[in-house]
């Protein structure tokens, strides 16, 4: 039987279809259901799709205030809850006054009762027009709706399209409220298509050169874009656009002129990369540049496309003399141990060979909160046998899992790391990163140091109380 | 001279808030129940967000449980969502309480949260049988998110709470019940301190004291699924009807004591919360009122330390120094008025409410002062960060969402309250009580010296 009923989804039966132990005998058509709401009642690690194109895609641009048409809520809630720093510095010279912009503003609509009654039209005006007054400086004014917009019908379009002509400055419209598809990841495709129709194609980059790419499904969490783009630079490929980390409104304009588009997060950004190359005819190549295989085998893949391949050999080379020693250190201190991962959704078929090949760590489930059919069926391409492969984890399954797989370590957001620690196993967080970038060469191996560090910490040892030491033990104290 | 000019915001949007909406005060205060769990009748991110907010600020887990609203349910209304969620709820989890919570979403749809419970009911008796499901309560709260915040959020599940579980009342239990709004694990155990050296029991609305900071003891854990320890049980609650009287620590936390006093005839005491000298006078002569009970000299004695501590540091390292404090309006009311008992000058106090009694408690503060306060109400940090601008303080002291500004504007910030992301340990630290005041008079003398003295005068400092 592929499919696994856990325990303590007896009451839920149909949790039973959304998890998979694998065997390569079965079809491949074998793979947990995926993409539909989550059962009622269960504490589910999912966001709402207004936190995938607010939190994820759009918030991540650098010079652009973005407001949130919503009760005070959801704008609170969807500040600082992400790790994407950017720099000041736009494509035309210019730099953006404040640092991390982005990350230190957030703007809402703060919609009160009267306005669910009479509409928010008016407060969304007001507000886009105090956003600009108040900072001046911005590329553009980006607008997401939420649940209460989606409810009362506020058409955001139209507002944003007259204020554009009026400002004289972009104002888009997000309009994907949090209740609609079953997960976060319905808020990054309507986001793609969003930004696709209103922006793309609409402004000329200052130069182009033959060798332009646009770096899409790239979010600088903690810092991955400043590892990415000094290879390719070195390379000598140049990134026109960025989609979306450390990236600028202008940028999204022309992501046209690129020669390539290379997709980075292969969840959240294939949309976009999909309609450019349809519209423009823009090639796209799904890359992967976790564990340092996978990004030397991708860095190739870029640079043959452009004819650079020395160029790449050359970085290749150093940077993996640099890391080995390191690695092997890690490799030695890892072996064997067992590894759960849950991430949102591709980390999790980025990262299970890389953990067994460079670490010798063996992934005994792997679970995620909005994958899709493709994404599972990577993922199980890339696990080993009998991996539990779970979609859409809830707390009590969590229990079980930790129960019955006995990891060693949980890779997961934050929400799940205090968890697992009350059950005395060290989680890290693979979402924001604990002391990342994780990408990369160098990046890799911060995630293996603080794997390393978690698994290794004396803490684990200390967790029982032993009323008499061992003889050998007061040995080694004395 | 001495005076509160209050500002309201004259934007209409909000730039960097400091409240968020009703529904997180609910989950906060359904927390603090034994095997209590909040269901949050909405979309994802409703629960998912304050999840994360919870995690990030005490590094705990946080369970809370969504009825994953989507478009069926914005078309169709929300009434299988909460029905199934709840029996699914009760089922696997076997909890004791379950506070079905409301968002902006099922507000609007307009769904019958009181009529939906009662086939909820029904069903849960149908599957788990007549006995099971009874040792389930199911309290509705009502919290549309686009009405005031969640301070709001936090009031209306306490009065909830009382509504539905006090039952009449019987024999006395001589005990205090506590409101402690949304207040720190170290503020409650501060509490807990004071009355035990009273000799009094308390009774508290609800403890998130444990359930927000829990031991790491996997097999001591009790049987699955995984509680945390502690929280008020729901046979305490039931009992509040039976005490002595009701202090709620919070001005805004007083409609469960107000309703406990017009319903049963327990007196109530609403505010001030006990931070400083003179509050948590009040708050001890509050105790001796509902007990009848002296004021220990164990008790004495920690004032005593207080006021000896201040004696040696205020007037010379603090006084006269401006202070900034913004957050939560009673929190914020209780550390102006401290400061300016340390001959600090509080002078700009910003809160994201509009509260009369705020304002009130701020004109109190600026009379003791002797200095003006600018009290900034309805506001935000943008607001705040442009007053200061122009008119700079010394210190600023709030939470972890005012970091950027404070370091933008180079003012050192003292951070108190929630959330407190970017510094570990301050939940576990009190700021009420004397013990509280000590804590929270170290920490701001502490940022002093290193904001006045390290770098150019350090040899003051030899004594």
């Amino acid at each position: 039987m592929p499919y696994k009923l856990f325990e303590v989804d007896k009451e839920i039966p149909d949790r039973e279809k959304h998890v998979y132990v694998k065997d390569s005998a079965d079809p491949v058509e074998h793979i947990p259901k995926c993409n539909t709401t989550t059962i009622p009642g269960c504490m589910t690690e999912r966001g709402c799709s207004f936190a995938g194109i607010r939190g994820v895609i759009g918030g991540a641009i650098k010079d652009v205030v973005h407001i949130v048409h919503a009760p005070v809520g959801c704008t609170t809630n969807s500040s600082g809850s992400k790790r994407y720093p950017t720099s000041p510095d736009l494509p035309n010279g210019d730099k953006v006054p404040v640092e991390n912009f982005n990350l230190k503003y957030c703007m809402g609509t703060d919609l009160k009762e009267s306005d669910v009654v009479f509409g928010g039209m008016k407060k969304l005006r007001q507000s886009i027009l105090e956003a600009a007054k108040e900072f001046p400086f911005v590329g553009a004014i980006y607008t997401y709706a939420t649940c209460t917009t989606g409810l009362i019908g506020d058409d955001m379009d139209a507002v944003a399209k007259q204020l554009s002509e009026e400002l004289g400055k972009d104002v888009v419209a997000f309009n994907v409220p949090g209740f609609s598809g079953p997960t976060q990841s319905k808020g990054h495709h309507e986001g793609n298509i969003t930004f696709f129709n209103r922006l793309v194609g609409t402004k000329e980059p200052p130069e182009t050169t033959p060798y332009d790419v646009n770096l899409i499904g790239e979010y600088n969490i903690d810092g991955d874009n400043w590892i990415l783009e000094p290879y390719l630079k070195e390379i000598g490929i140049n990134i026109l656009s960025r989609f979306t980390g450390d990236s600028s409104h202008d940028e999204i304009c022309w992501m046209h002129r690129a020669k390539l588009s290379l997709v980075r997060c292969q969840r959240s950004a294939n949309y976009i990369a999909d309609l450019i190359e349809e519209k423009y005819g823009i090639p796209y190549i799904k890359v992967d540049f976790f564990g340092p295989k996978y990004c030397a085998e991708n860095l190739m893949a870029v640079a043959k496309y452009f004819g650079l391949e020395e160029n790449a050999k050359k970085l290749i080379e150093r940077k993996m003399k640099e890391i080995q020693p390191e690695l092997d250190f890690y490799k030695e201190k890892l072996q064997g141990k067992k590894v759960w991962m849950f991430s949102g959704g591709p980390k999790n078929w980025h990262f299970p060979e890389p953990l067994k090949e460079e670490l010798g760590m063996e992934t005994v489930a792997v679970s995620t909160m909005f994958e899709h059919e493709d994404g599972y069926e990577k993922i199980k391409a890339r696990v080993g046998e009998e991996t539990v492969i779970i979609d859409d984890p809830n707390s009590l399954e969590f229990e079980e899992i930790l129960e019955v797989y006995k990891p060693d370590i949980i890779l997961s957001g934050v929400k799940e790391k205090y968890k697992a620690h009350k059950f005395g196993v060290p989680g890290i967080l693979i979402h924001s990163y604990e002391n990342g970038p994780y990408i990369g060469f160098e990046g890799f191996l911060n995630l293996a140091r603080d794997i390393y560090a978690a698994i290794y910490s004396p803490v684990w040892n200390m967790i029982e109380f032993e009323e008499e030491l061992e003889e050998s033990e007061e040995e080694v104290i004395e | 001279m001495s005076c509160a000019n209050v500002i309201k915001k004259e934007r209409t949007s909000v730039i960097n808030p400091l409240v968020t909406c009703q529904p997180m005060g609910a989950m906060y205060a359904v927390t603090g129940i034994r095997r209590g769990l909040p269901l949050v009748h909405g979309a994802q991110g409703c629960s998912t967000f304050v999840r994360y907010a919870f995690a990030r600020h005490f590094r705990e887990p946080s369970e809370i449980a969504v009825t994953s609203l989507h478009e069926d349910a914005a078309v169709f209304g929300g009434r299988r969502n909460l029905i199934s969620g709840i029996g699914n709820l009760a089922m696997r989890f076997k909890p004791s309480l379950i506070g079905a919570i409301s968002t902006c979403s099922s507000e609007i749809i307009g769904d019958d949260m009181d009529g939906f419970i009662k086939v909820a009911k029904k069903e849960m008796k149908e599957r788990m049988g007549e006995e099971e499901a009874e040792k389930v309560k199911i309290v509705p709260i009502s919290t549309p998110s686009f009405v005031e915040t969640h301070f709001k959020g936090y009031d209306n599940a306490i009065k909830a709470l009382v509504d539905n579980l006090a039952r009449d009342p019987g024999e006395s239990n001589d005990k205090v019940n506590i409101i402690p709004g949304i207040v720190s694990p170290g503020d409650i155990r501060e509490i807990k301190h004071i009355l035990a050296l009273m000799g009094i029991e308390g009774l508290f609305l609800t403890d998130i004291s444990d359930p927000f900071d829990s031991p790491l003891r996997p097999s001591a854990t009790e049987m699955k699924p995984f509680y945390p320890k502690g929280g008020t049980t729901v046979e305490e609650i039931c009992d509040t009807s039976n005490s002595l009287g009701t202090i709620s620590l919070c001005g805004y936390a007083g409609s469960g004591a107000v309703s406990l006093e017009k319903k049963y005839d327990v007196p109530a005491a609403v505010g001030p919360i006990p931070i400083g000298v003179q509050n948590t006078d009040q708050f001890l002569r509050n105790l001796k009122k509902f007990t009848g009970l002296e004021i220990p000299d164990a008790i004495l004695d920690e004032r005593g330390l207080l006021i000896d501590s201040m004696a040696d540091i205020a007037s010379r390292y603090l006084f006269g120094r401006k202070v900034a404090v913004f957050g939560d309006p009673a929190i914020s009311s209780g550390i102006a008025r401290f400061v300016s008992e340390l001959g600090m000058i509080p002078s700009v106090v910003c809160t994201g409410v509009e509260s009369p009694e705020f304002v009130e408690e701020m004109k109190k503060v600026a009379k003791e002062s002797d200095e003006p306060v600018d009290v900034l109400i309805r506001s935000d940090l943008r607001d705040l960060e442009t007053h200061l601008q122009e008119n700079p303080v010394d210190l600023m002291i709030g939470h972890s969402d005012g970091r950027l500004f404070a370091k933008s504007l180079d003012i050192p910030l003292i951070r108190v309250g929630f959330p407190v992301y970017d510094r570990v340990g301050y939940h576990r630290v009190p700021v009420v009580g004397y013990n509280g005041g000590v804590n929270l008079m170290d920490r701001i003398t502490n940022t002093v010296f290193e904001k006045c003295y390290d770098d150019n005068e350090y040899w003051k400092l030899q004594q």
